[in-house]
């Protein structure tokens, strides 16, 4: 499966894109994980309509061709952080490549909460209208105390945690698989319709 | 009047909310100072940002400390608040306690009839979060929906409903604020203005002082002093009128890194720095202020067994001394057996003032020279003389038009 992986950070140093590419190397044989960087992507700004800046391009293409999307979610101020809000708002405006994509949200954080009050935030943001993504709503796999888990070689640590990540990552491919018929069936649908109407 | 600043919460050229915060700023004029602040100044937030490319959020910072509310006016982006908006609080949350217990209210204007409901509840949300604990006014919602005619075409809220629950909310905010003020007033601002226990007195070897003589001397010297404590932080400012630097209590407690502009940090840690190590003892910046003439000096506080204790800022308009220099109140060299009457020549010439108000008898036994040598060495260094320091300061100044070492608020504005 084509993974397109969203690390929420625009920290040099992030564990969110260090868990993703964790979960690239661990699925390398059996899915393509595009773990995307999001450290050049502007702020969000409505004045760039109708030019917004090339990145946005490269990024509607690289998710628009995935078959499922994995966002990790840092938390700051109890909310996902602006650098990920921007990129949705990107991502919402002249471009929409995460409509009807299926969506996993992951997080990291290295406070006890492990950023699950930012995932809920994401969650509402992902379905609003504007986004309209289908969300999973599975398991929810957040990451607590993150710096005593990742090590700096971006290695889970903790044998429980990455048993508890192939369960959600699998499930969750069940899910967009699902999904993508659905919208696949959709979208025929709606061509017969169309034809009919001729 | 109460002081608010007005966060426009987004980065668009044309905006509602922006219109929304221009209308409240005319229309409650008689009832408060409302200043709106774009975000779009800012950069964006990332922990990577270096510290010389923050003056832009060192000056947000400064006027969230100065105020005495702040209002967020919020679009809705995708049912939550706007990324450019998100960026300013990480800001104001990151390395600084700027919101800490501050008065804040939320509004926000949108097309639709939600009007922004979904992206103020997440607003409140953040703000009350741990690392923001702004002291948010509950309840008072001002949600603005149907934003393209609700408005006039001159800017003002046009629809009666909105604008009578907005007058509503605005006064209760500014009452909300007024309950904080009188907590404020006596835990912050009481030992400032008068020593908390103004009746006691400190007993040093070479005689007493009440707290309130304490308070005063310092108030009357005509030299200001700021002391940054062991830990760097900026403990206290000595309450002398027509200061130099303006000080604010607000910043009383900070991290000398945080009540600095971006710029001048790096000069005012090496200072504090090369104290700490014991490298030096004093560092001199003659330098223009306000007009006139000044001389900036910063010394090595420390106790007699030469642990460092602080640094001290010791600023002052040397023009009168200059003025008694230029007009060769030392020219007739150092006589030290007529010390005493040359001076009282020569100031009584100028002010017609009585040299020493206190005691004759000091200042005639201490001549001239005896005098400049105590006041170059504070910190019972020897080596450290008035040259040395100078040179020194030199190299400080090069580079930095700001370094003052507590907070160049007043030379950076
Ligand atoms: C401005 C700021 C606010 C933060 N607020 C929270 C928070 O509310 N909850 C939390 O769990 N961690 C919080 N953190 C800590 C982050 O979880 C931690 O920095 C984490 O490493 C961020 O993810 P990253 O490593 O992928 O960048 C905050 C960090 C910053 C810089
Ligand atoms: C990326 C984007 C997402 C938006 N999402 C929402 C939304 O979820 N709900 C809503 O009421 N309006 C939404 N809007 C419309 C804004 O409410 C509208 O642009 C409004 O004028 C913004 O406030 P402003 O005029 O102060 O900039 C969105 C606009 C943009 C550009």
């Amino acid at each position: 499966m084509k993974i397109a992986a969203i690390a929420g950070s625009n920290a040099n140093h992030s564990y969110n894109r260090m868990l993703l590419e964790f979960i690239a190397k661990q699925y390398k044989d059996t899915d393509e994980v595009d773990v995307i960087d999001i450290r050049d992507v502007p702020m969000f700004n409505e004045n760039y309509k109708g030019r917004a800046p090339k990145v946005i391009a490269d990024l509607d293409q690289r998710i628009g061709s995935a078959d499922a999307v994995i966002i990790a979610s840092p938390e700051y101020n109890h909310s996902i952080t602006s650098a990920l809000k921007s990129v949705i708002e990107w991502l919402s405006y002249e471009v929409h490549p995460l409509e009807n994509k299926p969506v996993m949200i992951v997080g990291a954080s290295t406070h006890e909460q492990g950023s699950s009050r930012s995932q809920v935030q994401l969650r509402d943001i992902l379905i609003s209208p504007g986004v309209n993504a289908q969300v999973y709503q599975g398991s929810e796999y957040f990451m607590s105390d993150v710096a005593n888990v990742i090590d700096e070689d971006g290695n889970i640590t903790d044998e429980m945690s990455i048993k508890f990540l192939d369960k959600c990552i699998d499930d969750f491919k069940i899910y967009a698989r699902s999904i993508n018929r659905m919208v696949e069936e959709r979208a025929a649908e709606a061509a017969k319709k169309e034809a009919a109407k001729d | 009047m109460k002081k608010i600043l007005a966060l426009v919460g987004t980065n668009a050229n044309f905006s509602y909310n922006r219109l929304l915060l221009k209308f409240m700023k005319k229309h409650f004029k008689q009832m408060a100072d409302i200043e709106i602040y774009e975000i779009s100044k800012l950069p964006a937030f990332s922990v990577d940002v270096p510290l010389e490319e923050q003056t832009e959020v060192w000056k947000l910072k400064q006027k969230v400390k100065a105020a005495d509310g702040v209002i967020f006016s919020t679009p809705e982006y995708d049912h939550g608040i706007p990324a450019a908006l998100k960026s300013a609080v990480e800001w104001l949350s990151y390395h600084t306690t700027v919101l800490k217990k501050k008065p804040v209210m939320v509004v926000g204007v949108s097309y639709g009839r939600q009007a922004s409901a979904r992206s103020q509840v997440q607003m409140r949300q953040i703000l009350i979060s741990p690392d923001c604990d702004a002291n948010l006014m509950p309840g008072n919602e001002v949600l603005i929906g149907g934003a393209t005619h609700v408005f006039s075409k001159d800017g003002r809220l046009v629809d009666t409903e909105m604008r009578d629950n907005l007058e509503e909310c605005f006064t209760h905010f500014i009452e909300y604020i007024q309950i904080f003020e009188n907590v404020d007033e006596e835990e912050v601002k009481m030992p400032i203005k008068q020593p908390r226990i103004s009746e006691a007195y400190i007993k040093f070897p070479t005689g007493r002082l009440s707290l309130k003589e304490v308070q005063q001397i310092f108030s009357t010297i005509p030299f200001e002093i700021d002391l940054i404590d062991s830990s760097d932080r900026f403990a206290w400012y000595s309450d002398k009128p027509n200061r130099e630097h303006v000080r604010d209590v607000a910043s009383l407690n900070e991290p000398v890194t945080e009540c600095h502009p971006p710029k001048a940090v790096p000069a005012v840690m090496a200072i504090i720095n090369s104290f700490r190590d014991g490298k030096r003892d004093v560092v001199t910046r003659p330098l223009w202020m306000n007009g006139h003439r000044s001389l900036i000096q910063y010394y090595a506080l420390r106790d007699v067994d030469g642990h460092y204790l602080g640094t001290i800022e010791f600023t002052g308009s040397v023009e009168y001394i200059l003025s008694l220099f230029e007009k060769g109140a030392w020219d007739k060299g150092a006589d030290a057996s007529t010390g005493a009457s040359k001076h009282e020549d020569a100031a009584e010439a100028e002010d017609n003032e009585t040299a020493d108000a206190s005691t004759g008898a000091s200042e005639s036994s201490d001549d001239n020279e005896e005098t400049t040598a105590d006041a170059s060495e504070p910190a019972g260094i020897e080596e450290t003389d008035a040259d040395t320091g100078a040179s020194e300061s030199g190299s400080v100044d090069a580079d930095d038009e700001a370094a003052d070492a507590t907070t160049g608020a007043s030379e950076e504005e």
